[in-house]
This record gives structure tokens, C-alpha cells and sequence, in this order.
């Protein structure tokens, strides 16, 4: 499997008024061809966020993409110019959303929005556009495809409108294709009619799929590949097996003790309520994450080096990567720890000055 | 006392919605069509369904909420005055029935007249006196006063935390606010109660005179869980109390309501559409489909051996968070049927697998099978 898309060191922050906001601080990851790709994280973790950097979404101001590369088949898109990216969105990489409703325009036809991106991305007539939309409208499976087209995104259930964003996104059959939370708003059933259409349609295009999810029941249905996300960086990223069957970051641990599974005994043995085993605490604030690991206030394997610095992410086997100092001792080198240490290594040179000077 | 806490008897409730939107013409949006339930003392009942599917509407015609437009609910239900009630009350739908049927002669006798005259003081007068006999235990004919002493007994977990505490309260006002007008504690008791409630669902006594704005989801929902306790209610019905929380956040608040349960002898109505959230939490579990109940049974029971079509395909469409499990997602066919004008006979026989001639005409009661499991339909799969 060849790499389609390599993320290096994003860092998204977002400057509000006397303060930062670290939403994406620090992600590395990769997207193989005709991989899918789960992102899984509760709110507030930089999990969409990293995916508008990728398609350079994010509102500036307040947002600002501060360092990283993002390299799509080698080339980086956060160097692109404006027009040159234009060529990338829809084209190569595209996006669907969590909300049908807001993210299709309620003044234009659904055939119109699909037929905008072939006109732009392969040079169609307005004409060909319109029947290759009722094609794609079809192809999602839309009943009567060829009256849909003229339809307004009011006219449509949410489950047809997400099936109308997915047109959209397929329309120029995208190398990579992110969905953001595409199943969250409707209800299970649709939500399955949803899973198993974009899993026909990867299996027929190939294309790779970043699947970005806070409900790790979907992500067992449906990705190849896991990654664990927690205030803005990346904890854990495995297999989707591993994840589920060997999970080593304690938060990921506690992700998993957090869900009822279905069809699980609910009673100890003596007849009393089996309690899940609930994360303590709530995520830490956006604007001041503790010093060392961001998981330590909440963690129940907390060290006391967990405090001071940062763990990095690690392999600990093949294609196993977890952030924690149960697993390694090597610290993820912020500027924070960076300037610590300086301050530390000036702290003991004075020292040694010091006490130089009173041999002398 | 006997051991049912609650009995729901033929709930109905319809909505108006313009037939257009430049229409002055009205529909009726039958959101609860005929409900019937029954918890015991200590026991969660989950209500399960799509959106739409009218749990929320059942949950809060519990609390007249929302005013019900026909049905009973009975709070300690008595055997005698339930079943004298349900005699008189199918009495008024036999003479209603008759009264809609001459009404809709277009050319009427003078007899027909006098018929329609007739009924109508009847079922006027069956009315009266069936509300009459209900109204000890009745929630809907119950008068203010009655009403009011049993009100505090029902009381309910609201989905939206941020909606639903009043951001001009402080913590100790929102949650003192129920026992200060029924003067269940005053003065300094009442500080010591909030201060005992607040300790129960896991927050700091400082919380108390903090305003809602500065807590975060979860511990909102704990807010609104210490508000409903603070009466000390028999039945807490909970409208989707984790579904905006996060999943760490949710387990949180599951395992506070399992030990308050405990603690607070409580009997819960679980509304959620997480069905393994529901699983986890319930005793019993009734799934819902357009207004209709049309599965009950006991919640591992119903999970390991789903009976009604619907039920079987709303649980094959759940995604199960373990990569052992097979995983293939079976969802029913098609989009749920609009509720003002829903499909003839049994309601979900257009995306039925199972349908035959007899589902399209007649609209099939809950029955019970040897299982224990009370569906609704003519022609359940697998026997």
C-alpha cells in the first residue's frame, strides 16, 4: 500500500480575543490508498478541525494553520495558492458533512450543486453535468433520479440529503474522501442505509475514506484504521482490531469501558448492576492544557513524570503507535519542554558557575 | 399498595399542522396513537424509536406536559376503579363510533337528528362519570388540587442541558425551587437538602451558588438530575438524558442514575434512541414506531430475540462496537412515513419484509406470546 496522504506536525490555533486556542497541536498520521481511515475523539478533541487544515477550511481569522505539511501524493497542500487548492477540493480530496441541512445550499437544486463541481472539475456542459448528477443520484440510490435532480435540499429527507452530499463528494471520484461526522444526525436506521452505501461505493471506486466519529461502535462496522485523538494530539493508532482487542492508552481503555455494548450481561454474578467504568473528570480547558500529559488529570494510571512532560507517540509494534510512559519513556519535545530544559541546563550552569567561583 | 407504580391506558395525542403552507386547512399529526404501559415499582422502562416515532410526546403526556387528548394515567393504579373506568371508556368509543357514523350520512332523518342529540348527552354523561371514578388515581381528571399533591411524585430529566436550567437561577434555586412551593423544606432544612442532593449526584458544595452558565454539559445534567430529586419523586421519566453528552461524560451520568435508582428507590421511564444505551439501563423496553408501541419485552430478552420485523431490522441497523461481531448492518428499507398521514393497517408493513395481504388492511393489536414478549402483528418471523 502506498501513502496518498502524509500529515506532518499540523498545528492549527485559533487566536481569540487575549488568548490561544490549540485545537490541532502537533498530528502526524498517514492514508493509504484505498484505506479508511478512522478518527475517533470526543468534542472539543481537534478531530474536525484536522480535517478542515487538510482542506484548508479553517476560518482565518481566528484560526491560522502555525506549522505542518500536509503532503497529497508528495506535493504539500498547505502551499498551494488559493487557486491552485481551488483545483484540489472536490477534484482529488472532498468532504461531507455532518449537517445535510446546512451544508447544502437551500436556494439551489440538488442536481445543480452536484453539477457545479463537474462543471468546474471536468470542463462538462451544464447539460452532461445534469445528466451525469442524475447518474450519481441514482447511484447512492435515489429513487427516480432523473426528477430528484430538480429538487430542493427542503424537499429532501435527512437521510436523502446525506445521500445528496455524498453525490457531491463522489461526483469527480476524489482520491480521499473525508466524512465528518456524516451519520450523526440521523437515526440508526438511515445511519446504516448511510454506512453501507459509502462502504458499496469504496469498494467500487476505491477511493480511501477519513471517517471522523465519536461513536467507536461505527468505526467497528466500518474502518480499516484507528486513531485516537484527545485535546488537539493524537493518543493511540492501530489497527481497528487492536484498538478494540488490545487498547493501551488509558483513555482509550476508557472509551471503551464508557459504551454499553450490545446484547453485554448487565449483572454481576451476585445479582447487582454492572456499572461501566466512566472516565473521572471532564476535558481539560482549550485555553491552559496541563503542563505534562493532557490525559493526566483524568487518568487512573497517572505517574508523577506524567505531570511534568509530555509523552511522544511511539511504535510500540508494528503499525501500534501510543502516546503514554507506560509504553516509553521518550518525551514529546514541545517548546514548553524545550524551554524548561534550557532553563534547567542555564540553572545548572549557574550552579556550576557558582559554585566555581567560591572554590576559587 | 400493589406493585404497578404506573398504568398508561390508550394515550392519544395529536398535533395540528397546516395541510400547507399557504393552506388555512389543519391536519392532525397523530404523534401518540393508543399507547399502553405498565412499570412496576423500581423498574426502568426503556422507550426506544426513531426520531419522530413520538417516545418524547408519550414522556411528556406523563407529566401533562403536553395535554393528552384521550387515555388514562394512572399513578398507583387501583385494579378495581382501572378496570370499571376501561368498561365505561370503551362504552363512550362504541357510542362515539356511532355518533361518527351518522354524522357522516350526508342527508340526515329527524330521528338521525334526534339520535345524534341523544348520543352526544351520553357520551357527555359517560364522560362525567368516568372521569369522575378515575380521578383519585387518574393523572388527566384529576382536579388542580389533587393534581398538584401528585405531581411532585412524577418528575423528569430534560435532553438538553443547556435548555433547559434557567440561566437567571442560581444551582441552589433551581434545585430548591420544587420543595420551597410545596414547603417540603424550608430555611436552613432546605440549605442542608440542596447540599445533600448536590453531594448525591457528584458536585462540589460550591456549586450551589454558581449560575448555570459556568458548568459544563455534564455536570448540567447532574444539575437537572438533583432538581428532579429533589422532591423526592416515585417515577423520574428521563427524555434522552446522555444523548448530548460525550461518551465519556455519558458513562458518567448511566452510572450516577443506576445508583441513585438504588439509593432514591426510583422508577425510571428511559426515553433514548442509543439502543445500547437503553439496553444497558432497562429492566423492560417498548419500541415505538409512529405513534404506536409495537414491541415490549424484557430488555436482554427483546436484544437476544427480537420478535417484531421492525424491532428485528432497527437492531440489525445498530452498529455493535466490537470487531469480533459480524457487523452487517440490515437496515429496513425506505424513510420513516410521514405521521399525519400514515400507511393503512399496520403502519410499518411498506417497509415490512414479512407483509402479507392481511397487514396492509387491519391494524394488528398487542398480544402476548409464550416468550413473554407483547408485539403487534399478524405474521411475527421465526414462528
Amino acid at each position: 500500500m502506498s501513502k496518498l496522504l502524509e500529515v506532518k506536525g499540523l498545528k492549527t490555533h485559533f487566536h481569540m480575543h487575549g488568548y490561544t486556542v490549540r485545537a490541532v497541536d502537533g498530528v502526524d498520521f498517514d492514508l493509504n490508498s484505498g484505506e479508511t481511515l478512522g478518527i475517533v475523539g470526543e468534542s472539543g478533541c481537534g478531530k474536525s478541525q484536522t480535517s478542515m487544515s487538510i482542506m484548508r477550511l479553517v476560518p482565518d481569522p481566528p484560526g491560522k494553520i502555525e506549522a505542518g505539511e500536509v503532503l497529497f501524493k508528495g506535493t504539500d497542500l498547505l502551499k498551494l495558492s488559493d487557486v491552485e487548492m481551488r483545483k484540489v477540493r472536490g477534484n482529488n480530496v472532498s468532504m461531507i458533512f455532518q449537517e445535510p441541512m446546512t451544508s447544502l445550499n437551500p436556494v439551489y437544486s440538488v442536481g445543480y450543486q452536484i453539477s457545479e463541481v463537474l462543471m468546474l472539475h471536468r470542463d462538462m456542459t451544464k447539460e452532461e453535468a445534469m445528466k451525469e448528477s442524475a447518474r450519481l443520484l441514482g447511484l447512492v440510490g435515489m429513487s427516480d433520479p432523473e426528477e430528484r435532480v430538480n429538487e430542493y435540499p427542503f424537499q429532501l429527507s435527512g437521510g436523502l440529503r446525506q445521500r445528496a452530499m455524498i453525490a457531491i463528494a463522489m461526483a469527480c471520484e476524489p482520491d480521499i474522501m473525508i466524512a465528518d461526522e456524516p451519520t450523526t444526525a440521523l437515526d440508526v436506521t438511515i445511519q446504516a442505509q448511510i454506512l453501507k452505501l459509502m462502504s458499496d461505493l469504496k469498494a467500487r471506486t476505491g477511493t480511501s475514506i477519513m471517517f471522523i466519529t465519536h461513536d467507536l461502535a461505527v468505526i467497528a462496522s466500518f474502518a480499516d484504521r484507528v486513531m485516537v485523538m484527545y485535546a488537539g494530539v493524537v493518543v493511540e493508532q492501530s489497527s481497528m482490531r487492536d484498538i478494540f482487542k488490545k487498547p493501551l492508552h488509558p483513555y482509550t481503555q476508557g472509551l471503551l469501558g464508557s459504551i454499553p455494548v450490545l446484547g453485554e450481561v448487565k449483572r454481576n454474578t451476585d445479582g447487582s448492576r454492572r456499572l461501566l467504568n466512566a472516565i473521572a473528570g471532564s476535558l481539560p480547558d482549550h485555553r491552559n492544557f496541563p503542563k505534562g500529559c493532557r490525559f493526566a488529570p483524568r487518568c487512573n494510571k497517572v505517574m508523577s513524570k506524567c505531570w511534568e512532560a509530555e509523552p511522544a507517540l511511539v511504535h510500540t509494534e508494528e503499525g501500534h503507535q501510543v502516546r503514554c510512559f507506560l509504553y516509553n519513556d521518550d518525551v514529546q519535545e514541545t517548546p514548553a519542554y524545550q524551554e524548561a530544559k534550557a532553563a534547567q541546563g542555564l540553572l545548572r550552569r549557574k550552579r556550576r558557575a557558582s559554585a566555581a567561583g567560591e572554590t576559587r | 399498595m400493589n406493585d404497578t407504580l404506573l398504568k398508561v391506558v390508550g394515550l392519544r395525542k395529536s398535533f395540528p399542522v397546516k395541510a400547507s403552507a399557504f393552506s388555512s386547512k389543519t391536519l392532525g399529526l397523530k404523534a401518540v396513537d393508543g399507547v399502553n404501559l405498565e412499570l412496576k415499582r423500581g423498574e426502568t422502562l426503556g422507550l426506544v424509536g426513531e426520531s419522530g416515532c413520538g417516545k418524547t410526546t408519550v414522556g411528556r403526556c406523563l407529566l401533562r406536559l403536553y395535554e393528552p387528548d384521550t387515555g388514562r394515567v394512572y399513578l398507583d393504579p387501583d385494579d378495581q376503579i382501572v378496570s370499571e373506568v376501561f368498561e365505561m371508556d370503551a362504552e363512550r368509543e362504541a357510542l362515539n363510533g356511532e355518533l361518527q357514523e351518522l354524522d357522516a350520512q350526508p342527508t340526515k332523518t329527524q330521528a338521525d337528528k334526534a339520535r345524534i342529540k341523544s348520543l352526544k348527552r351520553d357520551i357527555s354523561a359517560n364522560r362525567a362519570q368516568a372521569d369522575e371514578r378515575a380521578k383519585t388515581t387518574d393523572l388527566l381528571s384529576m382536579d388542580r388540587k389533587l393534581l398538584k399533591a401528585n405531581r411532585r411524585r412524577v418528575q423528569m430529566v430534560f435532553q438538553d442541558p443547556w435548555a433547559s436550567l434557567n440561566p437567571h437561577m442560581v444551582v441552589k434555586d433551581i434545585i430548591g425551587e420544587g420543595p420551597k412551593e410545596y414547603g417540603t423544606h424550608v430555611g436552613q432544612d432546605l440549605d442542608r437538602w440542596v447540599m445533600e442532593l448536590l453531594e448525591k449526584v457528584g458536585l462540589p458544595p460550591q456549586a450551589a451558588n454558581r449560575y448555570p452558565h459556568e458548568f459544563s454539559g455534564g455536570q448540567r445534567q447532574r444539575i437537572g438530575i438533583a432538581r428532579a430529586l429533589a422532591l423526592t419523586p416515585s417515577l423520574i421519566v428521563c427524555d434522552e438524558p446522555v444523548s448530548a453528552l460525550d461518551v465519556s461524560i455519558q458513562a458518567q451520568i448511566l452510572n450516577l442514575l443506576i445508583s441513585l435508582q438504588d439509593d432514591f428507590n426510583l422508577t425510571f421511564v428511559f426515553i433514548a434512541h442509543d439502543l445500547s444505551v437503553v439496553q444497558y439501563i432497562s429492566d423492560r423496553v417498548a419500541v415505538m414506531y409512529l405513534g404506536k408501541v409495537v414491541e415490549t419485552a424484557p430488555a436482554q430478552q427483546l436484544y437476544a430475540n427480537p420478535r417484531h420485523p421492525y424491532t428485528i431490522s432497527l437492531l440489525s441497523a445498530v452498529p455493535v462496537a466490537d470487531p469480533d461481531h459480524p457487523n452487517e448492518l440490515r437496515p429496513p428499507e425506505g424513510d420513516v412515513p410521514s405521521p399525519v398521514n400514515p400507511p393503512s393497517g399496520c403502519t410499518f408493513h411498506p417497509r415490512c419484509s414479512y407483509k402479507t395481504d392481511v397487514c396492509t388492511q387491519i391494524v394488528p393489536a398487542l398480544e402476548k406470546d409464550q416468550d413473554g414478549h407483547v408485539i403487534a402483528c399478524h405474521n411475527p418471523p421465526n414462528g
